[in-house]
């Protein structure tokens, strides 16, 4: 369950990516069986909207998009981020606590 | 389009920019020079089609090596006004709209530079 | 040369050409009326000033020079006034060839390159200014 939170690092950003954001969207419409599918899908959506911020801003530094939207996108992005990162280091603190507790 | 670091474009337009503001300095500090014509840099969609066909042409995995030492070319502008009987084909106004499209376009590549950076420091972090 | 700099020091040459046209406007409105001392004698000419481009290989631009100051060669007014120390027998006086209307304008437009070069200069600095920014950090 923790490995599919992985720290967002450099290569993430830079590295392209097979996810679609309409796929990433039916992943999370649907109802999540499971804590362990719903962190999934968090997960899933911040690459999603990472990437969007990407795209958005080479398109804008182009000269092919709205300065309003590569704003939007880049927000959303860091929005999404943040909470995958809380969402990460409370995981990883209630781990630590399930494992320092007695058998 | 082929993948392309963020960063690496946001660093190559800054510098674009840079020359342009450069160009545009010239040209209105020559804005009464006799015989002056207005000058202008390449658009930058055409720099980017440059240095990916040199890319290309190097070696297919190569990325990332345009930013370094691209030269602009700067050339002459078609004087879309009249032009004056000193030859002079510098136009105050539209040298000064075009230098609020360099600061609104600087401003974009700075304000992403920052936020990406920002996200990148951030999913750093312990 | 960083490019920004550059256009500061574009800009600047901008400013020094333009204020040295200023200087050579008001010297030409301040002698408007300046005739000469004894009969016949040549009153104030006219100063002109001309700019030329210079390509400065340092910075990739061009910088804009005073080429020239000169003398404007055009011909003395007459205009009658006996009592002038400076009138010839028939009560003629030369009056210096300028043209207080052409002066205006020029020194308008002289101003108006001036704002321009000002405008360039700030833009560029502030352009300098958010680079450093982008290494600040908040929080």
């Amino acid at each position: 369950m923790i490995g599919t939170i992985s720290p967002l690092g450099p290569q993430a950003l830079s590295k392209p990516t097979s996810i679609v954001p309409e796929a990433a969207q039916a992943a999370t419409g649907g109802v999540a069986s499971s804590f362990a599918a719903a962190l999934a899908d968090a997960a899933t959506q911040t690459a999603a909207t990472l990437r969007q911020a990407e795209q958005m801003s080479i398109a804008g530094m182009q000269g092919h998009a709205d300065t309003r939207e590569v704003v939007d996108a880049v927000m959303t992005a860091e929005q999404s981020l943040q909470a995958a990162i809380a969402i990460r280091d409370k995981i990883v603190t209630a781990y630590l606590e399930v494992s320092r507790m007695g058998i | 389009m082929d993948p392309v670091n963020l960063f690496d474009l946001a660093a190559q337009q800054a510098r674009w920019l840079s020359v342009r503001q450069t160009t545009i300095a010239g040209n209105v500090a020559n804005a009464n020079t006799p015989g002056y014509r207005a000058n202008d840099v390449e658009p930058f969609e055409q720099v980017l089609d440059r240095t990916r066909v040199a890319m290309t042409a190097t070696q297919a995995g190569h990325l990332g090596g345009g930013a370094t030492d691209a030269n602009y070319a700067v050339r002459q502008q078609e004087p879309d006004t009249a032009v004056l009987p000193s030859e002079n084909t510098v136009a105050l106004e539209s040298e000064l709209i075009k230098a609020g499209e360099v600061r609104r376009s600087f401003e974009l590549n700075t304000a992403i530079v920052k936020a990406f950076h920002r996200m990148v420091m951030l999913s750093s972090k312990a | 040369m960083d490019p920004l700099s550059a256009a500061l020091k574009i800009a600047g040459s901008g400013l020094g050409a333009q204020s040295e046209r200023l200087r050579i406007v008001s010297e030409n409105l301040a002698n408007a009326q300046s005739t000469g001392d004894t009969p016949g004698a040549e009153p104030y000419r006219r100063k002109t000033i001309s700019f030329a481009a210079e390509l400065d290989r340092a910075t990739g631009g061009s910088t804009v020079e005073i080429a020239a100051i000169g003398n404007d060669q055009s011909a003395f007014p007459l205009e009658f006034q006996p009592g002038n120390q400076a009138a010839d027998a028939n009560g003629y006086v030369k009056m210096p060839n300028v043209n207080v209307l052409i002066e205006m304008a020029d020194m308008n437009e002289a101003n108006r390159s001036y704002e321009a070069n000002l405008q360039v200069i700030k833009q560029a600095r502030d352009l300098i200014s958010m680079t450093i920014d982008l290494m600040r950090s908040q929080s």
